[in-house]
């Protein structure tokens, strides 16, 4: 039953992404990973006076300094980890040949992941970009909601790129942080790379879901048509069936490059078809996940 | 041998190849754009990998594009320009057309059997291919089938024949055959020509030349030394003893063969009772006139038969013929009641002259005639006299519309007063004035419509003068609108008009006839000049005694003096029943050229009104065959067969028929385009089924 509702079509209809998220997420025992930081929160809540038996490390001075009565810091929950997740929004991920998007089917990866990691008592935030940096919200305990309003009101557009975008992040997360790519990765296996280990270098877990429409991996179609390239507006005539054979070499030849790569470099890649469910994806995805877990 | 084309335009239809080539390249080939994520791939890919093949099913394309050439092609009409033609494309077909003769002569003796034998032996002898036309002739010639190489029907068709009673004539039933065989498409023509070969059906002047590479066959069937004796015609006089009217017959019989014929056996029947026998030999090549005595002649029409001995040709032995009592035709005269008796004596002098017919004068005063006066009369003649007033002038006017004849001789007695009011406007205007030409030697008739049948028979040289008559005094007369001015005088005054009313006729004749105004009735033309006016104004026409069989009568001319038969126009009346010697009965009905029938059997018809009960008086004809025919002496079949043989001979004829053939007709025998086109029906089917799998399968 629940299968039946994480089918992405199905899931196309829910407009609640906190709903979804739930919908999907519910069920799942294993975390995304385990919290690098133990027992502590570093989110303030509020003060209150003191009361006897509290601890008094957590008596906050500068208040007693300034008003010369006790009172404790209180804070909003104990949190494990930064979750950010990366979210390109350019034009090519407006790409479905089914009825759902890659952008909406990263829309609902990202909002499962967000709620996923939240339940974890991560902190989300999330980054959405295009040639640039479109929104920024930052990893906070109380985001949550803030990033499925940023993920709910995403629109996509513009040509892509993956350096510029990710070097400025690479430059804003200062806090060793879980970070998430929802990409579809049109960029040459190197450019890729280069921004990745920016990410990586600075000790963040990086986790990449490579989307890709069938459409993409298959080639299947048969007509003689004008093909336009959706980021940059080009034409080209292009005859199918004499193109498609080189066309599933190459593109066999980038997911096996970046594959390869995104290993050596220690990256969780999954490469994600949108059009199977999306708890099949995420329960692949963390079984893997735990599998590596164990190996690391 | 080169490739044509009749057509070669529609060769312009093959440029639809391009469509199906266009359709391919650009098949599918979708106007609106595919979005795609991105191009990077794509552009790796070297740009003739995309603009090059892009023709899709190369097999249906090709299926396409020869059907498409095929119907093109088809539609151009090829054909193969072969120097000669092989029997491939001639093929070996023949044309067949088989003249049997059924002349009365073919039944001598068993000639009509080998006839028969030979004929059915001939359709034995036909191809499935072949075409078959029976043609039987006598004096004319009919091919009693469309072409057809069904042998049971030319055999029933042969079976149902015998010979007829008419005589033999080669030249139109050879050129029926020239053509048939002329009109024929195909490679071979026969003819075959069953007859005894008559000299007499010949006739050299005709040329009838059987179209090229026409074998013709010849089957004898008649003997060189058959002789016959025939009866050849009858010749009657007719004379009264007591008032008895008797008839005196004589019968004229001729044997043509090689052969004595002596001591034949001649009879004479009437009404099927023998009543004379003379006996008579007659040499080779000789004829005979037997004569009978004098015998009664029976008030009413008889039958009479001279029969011969039957010898092996029975069919001319017996001569049939019709005699009827002479039947004077009744005129009525009206002189003017003070006009002198005499004053008839030239005319009634001539009328009572007649023979034939004979007529019957009544001479009545215009104060004196009546209605009954006109009854059953076949003419009226106004001697000087007005026209009858009153009820009496009506029944005369009644009498020529209904066909009468009306003869008005005007004269001294005859002026302004000549009509009534009525009769003015029809009958023309009669002056008060009289032309006087007593002061020279008088007007002549200088003007002669020839051609009417009171003067055709004074047409020809020394048949009679008419300039010898002396006219001195003449009426002045106006002739109505659309009368017809038959003679003038030399001034240019009308002597004879007629005038049509109704049926009948009325004639003016401006002079008198009295040899007062005019010295005619002392001229010798004046007796059959009368005579000619009075059967033309009664309407008579003599019968025949007897009819040649195979011709065309209006049996009207036998039904004048019938109480049921019409007076002058046969198609006024109603439908009669006509007999055949045979037992045959045919219903006549009125056409415009009377009552024509072709008489083509030996014996009596008998004529009677449809509607007629018993005992009704009916009218007979006797026919008799023609008897040129009983003259057997025979043509030689190389004589004939020399005269219409085709110039080209039977090997020129594939030659002749290759360079004569249009190259629409050698078209038309390959028939190139029905192969074409079944092969693009095919291919089109075979295109169906490839593109529905395809479809299937992109689908």
């Amino acid at each position: 039953m629940t299968t039946r509702f994480l089918d992405p079509n199905v899931l196309g209809r829910i407009s609640n992404l906190e709903l979804l998220a739930r919908t999907v997420v519910d069920g799942f025992i294993n975390g995304l990973h385990h919290s690098p930081y133990f027992g502590l929160s570093v989110d303030f809540a509020e003060h209150r006076p003191y009361m006897p038996g509290d601890d008094i490390r957590r008596v906050d001075w500068r208040v007693f300094g300034r008003t010369d009565r006790f009172y404790v810091k209180e804070f909003e929950a104990d949190t494990n980890a930064n979750f950010l997740v990366l979210f390109d929004v350019s034009s090519s991920m407006q790409y479905g040949s089914g009825a759902i998007t890659k952008l909406d089917y990263g829309r609902y990866l990202a909002a499962c992941l967000s709620y996923f990691s939240r339940r974890q008592r991560d902190r989300v935030g999330i980054v959405t970009f295009a040639e640039d940096i479109v929104e920024f919200v930052p990893s906070s305990a109380k985001h949550l909601e803030m990033v499925l309003h940023t993920i709910d009101r995403i629109e996509a557009g513009g040509p892509g790129g993956l350096e510029a975008p990710l070097l400025k992040v690479a430059e804003s997360v200062r806090r060793r942080s879980l970070l998430v790519l929802i990409s579809d990765l049109y960029e040459e296996p190197d450019t890729v790379m280069r921004a990745l280990d920016r990410l990586r270098h600075k000790g963040n877990d990086l986790i990449v879901f490579h989307l890709l429409d069938p459409a993409e991996i298959e080639f299947p179609f048969d007509e003689t048509a004008p093909f336009e390239d959706l980021e940059t507006a080009e034409r080209i005539p292009v005859v199918p069936e004499t193109l498609r054979e080189e066309y599933r070499t190459l593109m066999r030849g980038h997911l096996g490059t970046l594959t390869e790569r995104m290993n050596r470099s220690q990256i969780d890649y999954c490469q994600v078809d949108i059009a199977k469910p999306l708890d099949h994806v995420l329960r692949d995805y963390l079984s893997r996940r735990e599998r590596l877990r164990r190996v690391r | 041998m080169n490739l044509m084309f009749l057509a070669p335009l529609f060769l312009a239809g093959a440029a639809a190849i391009a469509i199906p080539i266009l359709v391919h390249l650009t098949h599918r080939e979708r106007r609106e754009t595919v979005k795609f994520p991105s191009l990077m791939f794509l552009r790796r890919v070297p740009f003739r990998t995309v603009r090059r093949q892009r023709i899709r099913h190369w097999p249906l394309l090709l299926l396409r594009v020869a059907a498409i050439a095929l119907v093109a092609t088809a539609f151009a009409r090829p054909l193969w320009d072969r120097g000669t033609i092989g029997p491939a494309t001639l093929g070996s077909a023949r044309e067949v057309v088989v003249l049997l003769d059924r002349s009365y002569s073919m039944g001598y003796g068993d000639r009509w059997a080998q006839a028969s034998t030979a004929a059915h032996q001939t359709i034995d002898g036909i191809a499935p291919d072949d075409r078959v036309t029976l043609v039987l002739f006598t004096d004319h010639a009919e091919a009693v089938n469309l072409p057809t190489a069904d042998r049971d029907a030319l055999h029933a068709i042969v079976d149902r024949t015998r010979p007829s009673s008419a005589g033999t004539r080669f030249g139109p039933a050879l050129e029926l055959v020239r053509d048939i065989l002329d009109a024929s498409d195909l490679p071979r023509r026969e003819a075959v020509l069953i007859t005894d070969f008559q000299r007499h059906g010949w006739d050299a002047q005709v040329d009838v030349r059987m179209p090229e590479g026409t074998a013709i066959t010849p089957i004898d069937v008649g003997a060189a030394d058959a002789s016959n004796v025939a009866v050849a015609g009858v010749l009657f006089d007719q004379s009264r003893e007591a008032a008895r009217p008797r008839l005196t017959l004589s019968a004229r019989i001729v044997n043509p063969g090689p052969t004595a014929s002596i001591g034949r056996t001649v009879r004479l029947e009437i009404e099927g009772q023998a009543v004379q026998q003379r006996t008579v030999d007659l040499p080779a090549g000789s004829a005979e006139t037997v004569r009978f005595d004098p015998a009664p002649l029976p008030d009413r029409p008889t039958r009479g038969i001279v029969r011969l001995d039957p010898d092996d040709l029975p069919e001319d032995d017996v001569f049939r013929f019709t005699v009827s009592p002479p039947r004077p035709v009744p005129i009525v005269v009206v002189r003017h009641p003070s006009a002198p008796a005499n004053d008839l004596l030239y005319l009634r002098q001539a009328l009572a002259l007649g023979s034939d017919p004979a007529f019957d004068i009544r001479v009545r005063s215009a104060t004196q005639l009546a209605s009954a006066d006109l009854d059953g009369i076949g003419m009226v003649v106004l001697f000087d006299a007005p026209y009858p007033r009153g009820a009496v002038g009506r029944t005369l006017d009644r009498f020529v519309r209904d066909g009468g004849g009306l003869l008005v001789l005007l004269g001294p007695r005859t002026g302004d007063g000549m009509w009534t009011g009525e009769t003015t406007a029809s009958l023309g205007t009669v002056s008060g004035q009289i032309t006087d030409r007593l002061g020279g030697r008088g007007g002549t008739v200088s003007v002669l419509d020839y051609s009417h049948p009171v003067f055709e028979p004074f047409g020809a040289p020394r048949s009679g003068d008419f300039s010898t008559a002396r006219f001195f005094r003449y009426r002045q007369y106006e002739a109505p609108v659309g009368a017809t001015v038959l003679a003038r005088f030399d001034d240019g005054a009308p002597a004879l008009v007629e005038i049509r009313v109704g049926d009948g006729a009325v004639m003016v004749w401006t002079s008198d006839a009295t040899n007062r105004w005019n010295d005619l009735p002392l001229q010798p033309i004046f007796l059959p000049f009368v005579h000619q006016a009075a059967r033309h104004l009664a309407g008579y026409r003599p019968r025949p005694a007897f009819h040649v069989a195979g011709r065309v009568v209006d049996i009207g001319t036998h039904l004048s003096d019938r109480p049921w038969g019409p007076r002058q126009r046969p198609d006024t009346e109603a439908e009669l029943v006509l007999e055949t010697p045979s037992g045959g009965r045919d219903v006549l009905g009125p056409t415009e050229a009377g009552r024509p029938v072709a008489l083509g059997e030996s014996g009596f018809y008998v004529v009677r009104p449809l509607a007629a009960g018993a005992g009704v008086e009916t009218a007979v004809l006797a026919v008799n065959p023609d008897v040129a025919e009983a003259d057997l002496e025979r043509l030689d079949p190389e004589q004939l067969l020399g005269a219409i043989a085709p110039r080209g001979g039977g090997a020129e004829r594939a030659a002749s028929l290759a360079a004569a053939l249009t190259p629409v007709e050698k078209e038309r025998r390959q028939g190139l385009w029905w192969y074409l086109v079944g092969g693009a029906l095919l291919l089109l089917l075979a295109e169906t089924g490839l593109a529905s799998r395809l479809s299937r399968l992109a689908s």
